[in-house]
C-alpha cells in the first residue's frame, strides 16, 4: 500500500519540486517522504493494537492522524496534477 | 507544532485517563467482597485514581495515576470465613458501590466529552483540508 501510494505521489517527474516541499529541515525530508512516516507509523500502531501491546487510544490517534495527513497529501497531489494538466492544454 | 494536531493529542490523554478510571472502577467492584485469606488479614483496600496536568507534555494532556484508599475496614461477624479473627470478625473491602457507581458514569461523561472533542477537531481539519480541494 505505502509504495502504491508513493506511486500516487510522485506521478510525473515534471512535478517533483511540487511535491517536494522542503520544510527547510536539515535531513532534507520533502513531503513525501514525511507522508510515509505518518503512515508507516500508523501501520506499526495497528498492529501492535492488534497484538494487544498498545493502548487502543493510541491505534485511534495514529491512524487518525495518517488519515489526516492522507487527505491532506491527496489534495496537495491534486493540485499538482490539475496544474500539470493545464500546462499540458495550453495553447502553443 | 500544528495546533489542531496537539488539541487531538491533549483529547486522547484525557480519553487513555477515563479508561485507567474505568480500569481502577472495574477492578473495584470485582473486589468488593475480596477478603483477605488467612485469619485477621486485611481485605482488599479499595484502588482510587487521580489525574494531573502532564506538565512535560507541550500538548498539555492529563496523566492519571493510581492510588490506595486506606480508609478502614467494615467488619462482618463470620466466624466460620477463613479470614475471621479469633472474635469472628471478618475485614470487608472499604469498597462502596454507589460511589463506584458515580465513579464510573462520570468517567463516561468525562469519555463522551473528550470524543466530543476530537469529533469537532476533525471536523475543523477537513474544513481546512476542503478549502485545498476546492477552487481547483
Amino acid at each position: 500500500m505505502v509504495n502504491l501510494i508513493l506511486n500516487a505521489l510522485s506521478v510525473a517527474p515534471m512535478l517533483k519540486p511540487a511535491l517536494t516541499l522542503d520544510h527547510g529541515a536539515a535531513k532534507g525530508e520533502n513531503f513525501a517522504s514525511q507522508f510515509l512516516d505518518v503512515l508507516k507509523q500508523s501501520e506499526t500502531a495497528a498492529i501492535s493494537g492488534m497484538q494487544g501491546q498498545m493502548p487502543m487510544q493510541d491505534v485511534v490517534m495514529k491512524v487518525m492522524e495518517a488519515e489526516r495527513v492522507f487527505a491532506t497529501a491527496m489534495a496537495v497531489r491534486d493540485k499538482a496534477v490539475s496544474a500539470y494538466l493545464e500546462m499540458s492544454r495550453m495553447q502553443i | 507544532m500544528d495546533p489542531l494536531s496537539l488539541a487531538n493529542q491533549t483529547a486522547f490523554s484525557g480519553l487513555f485517563a477515563q479508561s485507567l478510571r474505568m480500569k481502577v472502577v472495574a477492578e473495584n467492584i470485582a473486589n468488593a467482597e475480596s477478603t483477605g485469606s488467612t485469619p485477621g488479614a486485611d481485605a482488599y483496600r479499595r484502588r482510587t485514581v487521580s489525574f494531573t496536568r502532564a506538565m512535560n507534555d507541550v500538548a498539555g494532556g492529563v496523566t492519571a495515576q493510581t492510588g490506595i484508599d486506606m480508609s478502614s475496614f467494615d467488619t462482618k461477624f463470620m466466624p466460620s470465613h477463613k479470614a475471621a479473627d479469633k472474635n469472628g470478625y471478618v475485614k470487608m473491602p472499604n469498597v462502596n458501590s454507589i460511589v463506584e457507581m458515580t465513579d464510573m458514569r462520570q468517567a463516561l461523561r468525562s469519555y463522551e466529552a473528550n470524543l466530543q472533542v476530537i469529533r469537532q477537531n476533525r471536523e475543523m481539519g477537513n474544513g481546512l483540508i476542503d478549502l485545498l480541494r476546492q477552487g481547483g
